[in-house]
């Protein structure tokens, strides 16, 4: 084979594989237009969920207003009669956990709910289970107030067994989430 | 600091013992069950897995981070994933053949199978669900390789002697071997309350 | 077309599974409730069908060099549209199977079937075999899950039946829990396979004697 036939043969593979590259690029653009929203749209539900039950009975949502982010920690608040839903995004043992902390006026923790999270199965995912476990663990969380830490780091909250960390980062969330309330006076 | 380097410590606890990649998550089975008969052959893959999952670690999270979420073309992750690593394992292997010779002898042979191997793709999925930064990213996968590494080289040395047991007929093969990892699974389950803090 | 012997193949002589053993890292993951093991199955199938066609219908456009390239692009197009797809529709299924969504890319049954089928034959047989193959997945998983499910969790069709919680079996304190673990899934995979080649070798057996009392 010449050496512009090797050119052209080349410039062949190329083109041929960019055209199916591209046809695919073109098809999935289609799709992400039909299912972004409805993607979405799930999102945003999961987080009312939350907000409904950090929050039972509160009213009409409203912005806060400015308020501190805690280093940005805080990534929405919601305002109503009865007090604030704050979503923070703490650390854990792997990766972010999102989570709903619902504050009274009085600044105290109404309730928690975890929105997602990658904790280790049977570990740190106990803190956002639907079992006796983690109901509890939760639980502990409501009428607290001001600075929190966990047991071992001499505070109040009862660790989960082997999930420290995890325990720690749901900990340091609802600290941001009191203090961001807080902040708003 | 500490808590940086806590997660670290975290990230290599999970992906080498409490989370490894094989054992627990699944990740990466075909080339275990394929290259597992002799512990060298086990060795050289794990080798070879573990340098071009750090390798694809950071070019996935450079591609995911740098270009798809400023263009907002998320969606086109794994289209874009496959094809860096695909590119990747090609180029490391030219590299290889050319600037070290004694290690492309060594690991060149099991390069164009990694390419499907679903713990590559694994791991820069992972990282991106995780939101690790880059650092975490290459680090993940290096060690989520080791972990790889680790059990293969384990099940390479129970499998070799499980070949010479006598087993009922339709259990010769795969479904042994298969048991056998089982078990392994087993012992890798009592790492599962291991905590470090 | 000999549909039948295709579909006979699928499902336990060539099972992609039991047999050729691709596909395993889903296999064991995430066959611990029926809805799993059936929705991975059956995206499976989708994925399997239209990447056939495709491929089966560029086989003679896409140069042979660069054809593992472009099926693998091809492949990803469509995984990406399902997992599109199931993250709007779907979302307690994209939830439960994952990353094992995105990871059907590297599914080797997928590029094992376009390699081995699709490149050398035409679209019907082509979506003929990617049926067929799907089938055979999803059944090998949803015996896999029904097993796992019942051992483990001691429930029949988790997520799917009996208001999402699915019907329980066996009562609390008695399935064994490692089942649905990693553990269980190597197990229970080590027996599917144990079972379906006593099976091969039977039916073998019995077609050896045919053959013999024709002779």
């Amino acid at each position: 084979m010449t050496k512009k036939a090797t050119a052209l043969y080349v410039l062949r593979l190329s083109l041929t594989l960019f055209l199916i590259t591209a046809l695919v690029a073109a098809a999935l653009a289609g799709v992400n237009g039909i299912t972004a929203p409805r993607i979405a749209a799930e999102k945003e539900r999961k987080t009312q969920a939350a907000i409904e039950k950090v929050l039972p009975g509160g009213g009409t949502l409203v912005d806060p207003g400015s308020y501190d982010n805690q280093g940005g920690l805080v990534s929405r608040v919601f305002a109503s009669d009865a007090g604030y839903a704050v979503e923070v995004a703490p650390t854990g043992f792997d990766g972010a956990i999102t989570m709903m902390v619902g504050v009274s006026r009085d600044g105290k923790v109404l309730d928690i709910s975890i929105i997602s999270h990658t904790e280790t199965a049977g570990l740190g995912a106990v803190a956002a289970a639907d079992t006796p476990d983690g109901e509890s663990f939760r639980a502990q969380f409501r009428g607290l107030s001001g600075e929190l830490s966990v047991k071992k780091d001499g505070g109040t909250v009862d660790q989960l067994s082997g999930a420290t960390v995890t325990s720690r980062g749901v900990t340091r969330g609802v600290s941001a989430a009191l203090k961001c309330v807080a902040s708003l006076g | 600091m500490t808590t940086y380097v806590q997660t670290l410590l975290g990230i290599l606890i999970s992906a080498l013992l409490t989370e490894n990649f094989i054992l627990v998550k699944f990740y990466g089975i075909c080339p275990f069950m394929g290259v597992s008969k002799k512990i060298d052959t086990a060795l050289g893959m794990g080798m070879a897995v573990t340098f071009v999952m750090a390798i694809a670690s950071a070019a996935c999270w450079a591609v995911y981070n740098l270009i798809l979420v400023k263009l907002n073309l998320q969606y086109m992750q794994t289209v874009a994933f496959i094809l860096v690593i695909a590119a990747i394992v090609q180029v490391v292997e030219m590299f290889l053949k050319k600037a070290v010779p004694s290690l492309y002898k060594a690991l060149g042979i099991y390069l164009p199978l990694i390419t499907t191997n679903c713990a590559v793709l694994g791991a820069a999925l992972v990282n991106v669900q995780k939101g690790y930064d880059f650092l975490q990213s290459v680090f993940f996968g290096a060690c989520g390789g080791l972990g790889f590494t680790l059990a293969i080289v384990l099940f390479a040395s129970v499998r070799e002697r499980v070949e010479k047991a006598d087993c009922p007929a339709c259990f010769k093969g795969f479904p042994i071997t298969l048991i056998s990892a089982g078990l392994l699974a087993l012992a890798f389950m009592g790492f599962s309350g291991l905590k470090l803090f | 077309m000999n549909f039948r012997k295709q579909f006979f193949e699928g499902l336990l002589t060539k099972n992609p599974v039991t047999v050729q053993l691709l596909g395993m890292c889903s296999t064991l993951a995430i066959t611990t409730s029926l809805f799993n093991g059936l929705g991975m199955g059956i995206s499976v199938t989708i994925i399997l069908i239209c990447s056939n066609v495709l491929i089966s219908a560029l086989r003679r456009v896409i140069p042979s060099q660069i054809r593992i390239a472009a099926y693998i692009v091809i492949i990803a197009g469509f995984v990406t549209i399902v997992d599109l797809l199931l993250q709007a529709f779907l979302p307690e299924l994209s939830q439960s199977l994952g990353v094992f969504i995105p990871l059907i890319v590297v599914n080797c049954i997928i590029l094992g079937r376009a390699e081995a089928f699709a490149s050398k034959n035409g679209v019907l047989a082509s979506a003929v075999d990617g049926l067929c193959q799907g089938i055979g997945y999803t059944v090998a998983l949803v015996v896999m899950s029904v097993l796992r499910e019942l051992l483990g969790s001691g429930t029949f069709g988790g997520g799917l039946l009996g208001g999402g919680q699915g019907y329980t079996v066996i009562p609390d304190p008695y399935p064994a829990m490692k089942i649905v673990m990693p553990v269980g899934g190597f197990l229970t995979l080590g027996v599917v396979i144990a079972f379906s080649q006593w099976l091969v070798a039977r039916i073998e057996k019995k077609n050896k004697k045919k053959e013999a009392a024709k002779v």
